[in-house]
């Protein structure tokens, strides 16, 4: 059975149609990459999968479970977490701070008004665990705002692993970014796809990083699903080719 | 590092240190024991109030209706129950409590500045209830001719009526207990969750952090504390006033906060010391303290919007 | 009792009106500019105060023209010292600067003018009821009516009509667009200022004519136009409208029954439309 099942996803805004008709299937451990020109309906897809917004018509089936109408704090604790185009963390608080936050959320600490040392104990160990996956533990003590970056958006996607999650939405990781960065991060979620045994699902207009990463791709283009498949394949679909031509040369 | 945690200590002590010796030393500087325990209360106010402010993020600007409900519960109860200190005490608290808890769960979903202004609205509700029910509260004249009760402890007595410096103890008391719960409570992992809703609330809720309950809990958790200050007020001018339900005090506990530095723990207690030393002062010197009120509250806001402590971090943190 | 009631009635819906002019002001400010404008009771008082000055030099007539005119212009005074530095920020401080002005002006109009209240003198011939039967419908009353219709009539056609109107308009919606298609935000934000602050002079001009001119007019007001605003929808002038009258009208029906109440039954209300639908009247889905 499929981690994750799209089924006939539509979002309509009055008369304006941002999705029409998406099917998706994301199996676990796979990485799929959705890619597609500007303004083809991307981030919306991804908000309705992660439950920001509901669709017009359609289901969203995560793990065996109707999910299409369940909050996005819901989704979390069934195993689906995010990241945003616009990197969202704690700006004024530490990297460590961020990341003690997401895991004492992880470990159900949310109403804990006292910690035993053993549980402190525990939590400290996780987050240099995540500091060490990610290569930030020399800058755990700054504040993520002041940070550069590529490394906002490294603690951004540790926050989201801090939740031990089966599947994992990335919105533009690479967004903004030079080169270096671009590596940087590319090679952060290749790691965590070996290593943590995770499903992703990956928005991205670098093609370098969707033909890097990806098991899987899937083109959107004015809201409707152009083609899927594996990326030989895609790389030889003339009408992709012609959905970015046409646009890129505009 | 070790020296920033060295001079937070070092603050802290120094604090704590005039705290306690207050009575002493206050005199000597041209104020007086009522003066002190009079900003140990407005602090405490300050303080609860920052605890939803400066720590959640959340805009309240309708403090005064908690604050108010605790001065006329204490008051209330002691003129016409039991004269009781403590008891007036619990009623006021408890008072406010509910108060809160009901009107936060109508607006918790709400934010910004719509928010703010619900609250500043709910505010007046209780203030024109302390207004026209005069036969019960006095209305415009306040509630008088009652006074807070020496405490019988069975083998000691505290009096605190007669004597001030008593019932500046008595007061710092409850201060302590409070900030030390506050501080405790912010410290915790809940407490953490709540500046993750502070600096970005889509990110608390995408971290599976029921955002609207916590606020509600934060919520709950400063109007107590500042419903508390209202009952210790009433016993300070053994007097019930329904301005202190108006929004202007919901004002001056705001600006007293920013005054001080919302950012850090004591900027609060800074702000009202410095807010209530300089309106009495003023008050001695011209009728029309309430204009300067008001230019104060624009010149903090245009040229010191960090605040005394805000404006101290930024110099050593450099 | 019918006569009562109808007295009552009447009475809240220009109560209604006036709540329904300085809202609506209000709510002008808030919607482009996101700015609580606490001090919009200041400038009523202003506008009221300087049509007390104006009078004696240019009679009724033209201090119900010039007044107003003088409390926008130095709303846009104010605005452009005061209030242009805090847009980028976070709404408390434009919540706590107009606080520290709404003292201000409240002591400011009593250190000038006095505490006590202050004779507003009425052409007669506008005070005199129309009818022996309906006496409560004076000609003062009617005039009142009359004109806040037309002011509001006027400011929907400006609204929907002129260039200036759509630009408000459109950047209540999007301001970043607008700017983008070229409107100087700042220009744009300053007069739509100037027209809200317009609105609290004309209404502290009229309400002196009927509720008695006195330092505290301003504060009286300032709270019902929240309620206003906050029962008809944020980002809704014809809600701000209909709140305005709603809240008149239920005061002036409840001051009937239940006098010691007519203040606080409109913070019932406030608290009823919370509970069964947030958004207010006609509200927009996720403004706030």
């Amino acid at each position: 059975m499929s981690l994750l099942r799209v089924e006939n996803v539509t979002k309509n805004f009055g008369s304006l149609t941002a999705v029409s008709e998406v099917s998706m299937k994301v199996e676990a451990g796979e990485l799929m990459a959705v890619i597609g020109p500007n303004g083809a309906g991307k981030t919306t897809f991804f908000n309705l999968i992660s439950g920001f917004q509901t669709p017009s018509s359609g289901r969203i089936i995560f793990d065996d479970e109707d999910v299409t109408r369940l909050l996005p704090a819901r989704r979390v604790w069934r195993g689906m977490t995010r990241t945003f185009q616009i990197t969202e963390v704690f700006p004024e608080l530490t990297v460590r701070e961020n990341l003690q936050i997401a895991v004492e959320v992880a470990s159900g600490f949310r109403l804990r008004l006292w910690q035993s040392r053993d549980a402190a104990a525990k939590v400290t160990a996780r987050v240099d665990e995540l500091l060490d996956m990610s290569g930030l533990s020399g800058k755990a003590g700054r504040l993520v705002g002041e940070l550069a970056h590529g490394d906002q958006r490294a603690t951004e996607i540790m926050m989201s692993i801090a939740l031990k999650p089966r599947l994992l939405l990335l919105d533009e990781p690479t967004a903004g970014m030079g080169d270096q960065e671009t590596y940087d991060i590319t090679q952060l979620i290749r790691k965590l796809h070996r290593d943590q045994e995770l499903s992703i699902v990956l928005i991205e207009h670098d093609m370098r990083v969707v033909f890097h990463l990806a098991d899987r791709i899937m083109v959107l283009a004015e809201g409707a699903m152009l083609a899927e498949g594996t990326p030989h394949e895609i790389a030889a679909n003339e009408a992709v080719q012609a959905a970015y031509l046409g646009k890129a040369a505009a | 590092m070790i020296d920033r945690l060295y001079w937070k200590y070092a603050a802290d002590a120094l604090i704590w240190l005039l705290l306690l010796t207050m009575p002493f030393w206050l005199n000597w500087v041209g104020g007086y024991t009522q003066l002190g325990t009079q900003i140990v209360v407005m602090a405490l106010a300050a303080m609860a109030l920052n605890f939803l402010l400066g720590y959640t993020g959340v805009l309240s600007f309708g403090h005064a209706a908690y604050f108010g409900l605790g001065v006329y519960g204490a008051g209330l109860t002691i003129k016409y129950l039991i004269p009781s200190t403590l008891t007036g005490m619990a009623v006021g608290v408890l008072t406010a409590v509910v108060a809160a808890a009901i009107i936060g769960l109508l607006i918790v979903h709400l934010r910004g500045i719509y928010f703010a202004m619900v609250t500043i609205a709910f505010g007046q509700v209780f203030y024109f209830v302390a207004y026209r029910w005069n036969n019960v509260t006095g209305g415009d004249d306040g509630l008088s001719n009652w006074n807070r009760m020496p405490i019988d402890f069975g083998f000691a007595r505290l009096d605190i009526l007669h004597s001030p410096v008593a019932f500046y103890y008595f007061v710092l008391f409850f201060f302590v207990v409070s900030v030390a719960i506050m501080a405790a409570l912010l410290r915790s992992p809940f407490g953490r969750t709540l500046l993750a809703i502070r600096e970005n609330e889509r990110r608390a809720r995408f971290l599976g952090i029921p955002v609207d309950r916590h606020i509600w809990l934060s919520w709950l958790i400063s109007c107590t504390f500042v419903g508390l200050a209202g009952t210790l007020y009433a016993f300070l001018n053994n007097f019930a006033d329904p301005h202190t339900l108006y929004w202007e005090q919901s004002g001056v506990f705001v600006i007293m906060a920013v005054l001080g530095g919302m950012r850090s723990f004591w900027g609060p207690l800074i702000g009202a010391a410095i807010f209530v030393a300089l309106q009495d002062y003023v008050s001695t010197m011209t009728q029309n303290w309430m204009s300067f009120i008001g230019l104060f509250f624009v010149l903090i806001v245009l040229f010191f919007p960090r605040g005394v402590l805000g404006v101290i971090r930024r110099k050593t943190s450099s | 009792m019918t006569q009562l009631i109808l007295f009552n009635v009447f009475n809240g819906l220009i109560i209604g009106a006036f709540y329904a002019l300085m809202a609506l002001g209000l709510s002008l400010i808030l919607n482009l500019s996101g700015v609580i404008n606490f001090a919009h009771g200041g400038f009523l008082a202003i506008g009221a105060y300087l049509a007390f000055t104006l009078m004696p030099f240019i009679g009724f007539w033209g201090a119900l023209v010039v007044a107003p005119i003088l409390t926008a212009i130095f709303g846009l005074i104010i605005e452009r010292l005061l209030i242009r530095p805090l847009y980028g920020r976070d709404p408390l401080y434009s919540l706590l600067l107009t606080f520290g002005l709404a003292f201000m002006f409240e002591d400011g109009t009593r250190f000038i003018w006095g505490p006590q209240t202050l004779p507003f003198s009425v052409p007669d011939w506008l005070s005199s009821p129309l009818s022996s039967e309906y006496f409560f419908l004076t000609g003062y009353r009617l005039f009142m009516v009359a004109l806040v219709s037309l002011a509001v009539i006027v400011l929907f056609i400006v609204l929907g009509r002129t260039r200036l109107g759509m630009r408000i308009r459109a950047g209540t919606l999007d301001l970043e667009t607008v700017s983008v298609l070229g409107v100087n935000v700042r220009i744009l934000r300053s007069l739509n200022f100037g027209l809200g602050i317009y609105m609290a002079g004309l209404a502290g001009v009229l309400a002196a004519g009927m509720l008695g001119l006195q330092p505290t007019i301003g504060s009286e007001l300032i709270m019902p136009s929240f309620v206003a605003i906050i029962i008809g929808g944020l980002g809704s002038l014809p809600g701000t409208l209909v709140g305005g009258l709603l809240i008149g009208v239920a005061s002036g029906v409840t001051t009937v029954f239940f006098p010691s109440a007519s203040e606080a039954v409109i913070y019932v209300m406030m608290g009823l439309i919370l509970l069964v639908r947030p958004r207010g009247l006609f509200g927009e889905e996720g403004r706030f």
